[in-house]
């Protein structure tokens, strides 16, 4: 009996010793500015806030890739899986990574052994449009922070998962909700704010982005995006976005506008500007909302220190096939004519992959990154879309009976040429590394009104594939000319992001379960594991005790199996999960 | 790694001395009342330091618990002086640890109900300012499964729209104490029932007016759901409001006031 409560005692010391000695130094906004740079920790979503997904580590290249080999995998266990689209963090030898339904977990690096588990305690009726899934956490001081399906964000303690605060970003009951990794930025006026956006895209929400205390999660300010709405800093009123209602938007149409920046956003150092896509126009059937109908579908860039927005760039005015604007934009510095440009690019839902001037959001080129796109003829020279009119789904006032317009064929789907899932720029190459899909879809229009907590669309649709084997393709694009440098085909869609590393590595993972790495300069597949289900997250590598190790999140889900169409042919047998897998090369291996 | 190695040994050593003391303690525990398998246990995880079984702490309960989701608890530890913390504990749960008492200025009693999972020791420590552990207990009967079910909030689906609604009754039992009874709606629960994560009031504090702790609580998993307590703060002649406060794991706070009678009413 003595001998057994000695080992319970000293098991409990052990627990928290193993806490104790790895949680060491807290997380300065300093070292989540130069995370890139730093190979020994993760403490951003992107790897640096710029979003780039590049690192610099080499240990593991093209010559010993053939021995990586997994770690360890833990499983998220519970009767909860669907789909797993997080990036974890890595900070003094622990992970933090974000599950399904709003679960977070502390592991233990170098055993893979959970240190805590975080569930949130939903409420009944959430409204998660597409899957119920969260991309990642934030982490600066001693706490942790990332939010939930029901629109709130959570601070936990680092060391002990437990909830520090909890606020509501916005009211779940009318449809709002959240899965983007929350992003932190340095200011001069408020020190370090935590910034979100809001989801809730289907269901005539007015997207927002609002910035918060991470030390206490009081609101410092608000940026609604859609024209009209006023902003707010420190409690009081600021500037009405757009500068006045009925700019770009009839009637009241505005204010359930749609917008939702559901995917967060990106921050550069150089400029000081966070960047922000936003979502879709509400409702889908734009014949109810002329104009340009402001700022959806768009990139803006946002002044963290009251909130304004700099610039606005929409990359698919008067939307009419569901292109939310949301994908994420990359800053990187690009040499052009012998000029180096500071610019930003950003692969869109509407199938084009654009160059923006991110000092001004002055348009630089845009070019197709799929193929057979048909809603637009091309670009402009002042940015915007060249519509083609016979591919704009018909109005249903000009049906014979008023409730269903005339059907069309889109390329892209509305799931888009990308989707969520963000890209990689090598430093070394100087390409992007785009995770796309070749799809199409039957799109129509249908009337609708406003209903709090109802879907907002007043359209329907089926997406097809255009091709017989494949939807799936990983594309290497020059962003100086818009080539296409080399493609990967994959049967099933493509919804993970991409790494890219200073080994010559292009890293992403597939729905069949593959996680796979390539050549980077000729797209040649160097490497695969099969991790036993679909990947539809984004892969991370660091440096800890010397070593490589490289990790993914696993688990078949997100918008594909919910909205698939003619799609469920090629993804309808796959099976869910929930696991991290964590490879290193081992050390017999090492130096072969 | 070789910092991290240092700080193993260094917390192994520490680890060691640790054990030693409480072996010590173990072999001067005294015998269990209650005859439970778990006595040599808890004692040390709970009671560190030397222990009494002590008549003077009275523990109320039903023989046989009529419903094993809301036991009623009393433990009266009046005739005890210095008391600075009541720990109580079901042995036989898969969580032990119900609550713990902070009397800062109250007297040393309260009343809760308990989720039982099986038939069990409730055990009750009284620890005063000698550092002392006043030990008692009573056996309950119960039937299987209090811990593992579904809290009731789960049949309504806009359970989190009542969260912390609180009926609640204070009256001056003597002259310088209150006798303060509340109920707060909250599922409370334990992260046992398949699929619904843990979820509870973890923190109740009363206080004066002017802000004096007068009484806290730590709560845990096992307290019953929509939580009923009794509590006695001291109350001198200025203080005509007990102000209360309570916050729940997910940070959910909830803060109200609660009026003291000038005059007496038992």
């Amino acid at each position: 009996m003595k001998n057994f409560k000695l080992l319970a005692v000293a098991s409990a010391l052990a627990c928290a010793t193993g806490l104790t000695s790895q949680v060491s130094a807290d997380v300065g906004v300093a070292d989540i500015v130069g995370d890139q740079a730093s190979t020994g920790d993760i403490v951003s979503y992107g790897l640096g806030p710029r979003g780039q997904r590049y690192s610099p580590l080499s240990m593991i290249n093209k010559e010993n890739i053939k021995n990586l080999f997994p770690v360890w995998s833990f499983s998220f266990g519970g009767e909860k899986q669907r789909g797993q689209e997080s990036q974890p963090l890595i900070k003094d030898g622990v992970m933090y990574v974000t599950g399904s339904y709003s679960r977070m977990w502390a592991i233990d690096i170098a055993t893979g052994e959970e240190l805590w588990q975080y569930d949130a305690r939903l409420p009944e009726g959430i409204l998660p449009c597409c899957d119920v899934v969260n991309r990642g956490a934030a982490i600066l001081g001693d706490k942790v922070f990332f939010g939930t399906l029901d629109a709130k964000i959570v601070a936990l303690d680092a060391k002990t998962g437990k909830v520090v605060w909890r606020k509501k970003i916005a009211d779940f009951e009318a449809g709002y909700s959240y899965t983007a990794a929350p992003l932190i930025v340095p200011t001069e006026a408020h020190g370090p704010l935590i910034l979100t956006g809001n989801s809730g895209g289907e269901f005539g929400v007015v997207g927002e982005v609002q910035a918060r205390n991470p030390e206490t999660g009081d609101l410092v300010w608000t940026r609604p995006v859609i024209e009209g709405h006023a902003g707010t800093l420190n409690g009081k009123e600021t500037s009405i976005t757009g500068g006045a209602a009925n700019t770009s938007w009839p009637g009241d149409m505005w204010k359930n506008g749609g917008g939702a920046p559901w995917l967060g956003g990106t921050y550069d150092p150089d400029t000081k500007l966070a960047f922000f896509g936003t979502g879709n126009p509400a409702p889908w059937n734009s014949y109810l909302r002329p104009g340009d109908n402001k700022w959806t579908s768009s990139r803006v860039a946002i002044n963290p220190e009251n909130g304004e927005i700099e610039w606005g760039f929409q990359t698919t005015p008067h939307d009419g096939w569901d292109y939310d604007g949301v994908n994420e934009f990359v800053s990187f510095d690009m040499e052009k004519d012998g000029k180096m440009i500071k610019a930003g690019a950003t692969a869109d839902r509407n199938g084009f992959f654009y160059i923006l001037d991110r000092t001004n959001g002055d348009f630089i080129s845009a070019t197709p990154f799929v193929k057979n796109i048909t809603w637009a003829k091309g670009i402009d020279e002042n940015g915007r879309p060249i519509w083609d009119p016979e591919n704009r789904p018909g109005n249903p006032a000009e049906s014979a009976d008023g409730k269903k317009g005339k059907s069309i064929f889109a390329v892209p789907s509305f799931l888009g040429g990308k989707n969520w899932m963000p890209m990689a720029y090598s430093q070394d190459t100087n390409l992007f590394y785009i995770p796309s899909n070749e799809w199409g879809m039957d799109i129509w229009n249908e009337p609708v009104t406003y209903k709090k907590g109802a879907a907002y669309l007043g359209a329907g649709f089926t997406i097809k594939p255009i091709f017989d084997d494949y939807i799936g393709s990983l594309k290497a694009v020059d962003p100086t000319t818009g080539d296409i440098k080399w493609e990967y085909k994959n049967k099933a869609p493509l919804w993970g992001g991409v790494l890219t590393t200073g080994g010559g590595l292009v890293f992403t993972g597939t729905p069949e379960g593959f996680l796979k790495a390539f050549d980077e300069e000729t797209g040649e597949e160097l490497w695969k594991f099969q991790t036993g289900t679909g990947i539809v997250s984004s892969p991370i590598t660091w440096e800890q005790d010397g070593e490589q190790y490289l990790t993914i999140v696993t688990g078949w889900g997100g918008a594909v199996p919910l909205w698939g169409g003619e799609v469920a042919k090629f993804v309808s047998y796959l099976n869910q999960g929930g696991s991290v897998w964590t490879f290193k090369i081992p050390e017999q291996l090492a130096g072969k | 790694m070789i910092n991290r190695t240092i700080k193993r040994i260094i917390a192994a050593a520490a680890l060691v001395i640790i054990s030693q003391v409480s072996t010590a303690g173990a072999s001067s525990l005294p015998q269990d009342p209650l005859n439970s398998v778990m006595w040599e246990n808890l004692a040390g995880r709970f009671f560190p330091g030397e222990i009494v079984i002590d008549q003077r702490v009275r523990v109320s309960a039903p023989h046989d618990a009529e419903d094993q989701m809301q036991v009623p608890i009393t433990i009266d530890a009046t005739d005890l002086d210095n008391v600075v913390e009541i720990v109580a504990i079901a042995d036989l749960n898969p969580i032990p640890h119900i609550l713990t008492l902070h009397p800062t200025r109250a007297q040393a009693f309260i009343g809760f109900r308990v989720k039982l999972e099986q038939a069990s020791p409730i055990r009750v420590g009284v620890k005063t300012s000698d550092g002392v552990w006043h030990v008692n207990g009573v056996i309950v009967n119960a039937a299987g499964g209090g811990c593992t079910a579904p809290a009731l909030a789960h049949g309504l689906d806009n359970w989190y729209k009542t969260l912390g609604q609180t009926r609640a009754i204070t009256r001056r039992e003597t002259a310088d104490a209150a006798r303060l009874s509340l109920r707060m709606r909250h599922p409370m629960d334990t992260g046992l029932a398949p699929g619904i994560p843990v979820f509870y009031l973890n923190t109740i504090e009363v206080t004066s007016p002017n802000g004096d702790e007068l009484a806290k609580i730590e709560m845990f998993e096992p307290v019953s759901e929509n939580p009923t307590l009794t509590l006695k703060p001291l109350v001198n002649d200025n203080i005509s409001e007990l102000l209360v406060y309570a916050r729940d794991t997910e940070a959910n706070e909830f803060r109200f006031s609660l009026p003291v009678s000038d005059t007496i009413d038992n």
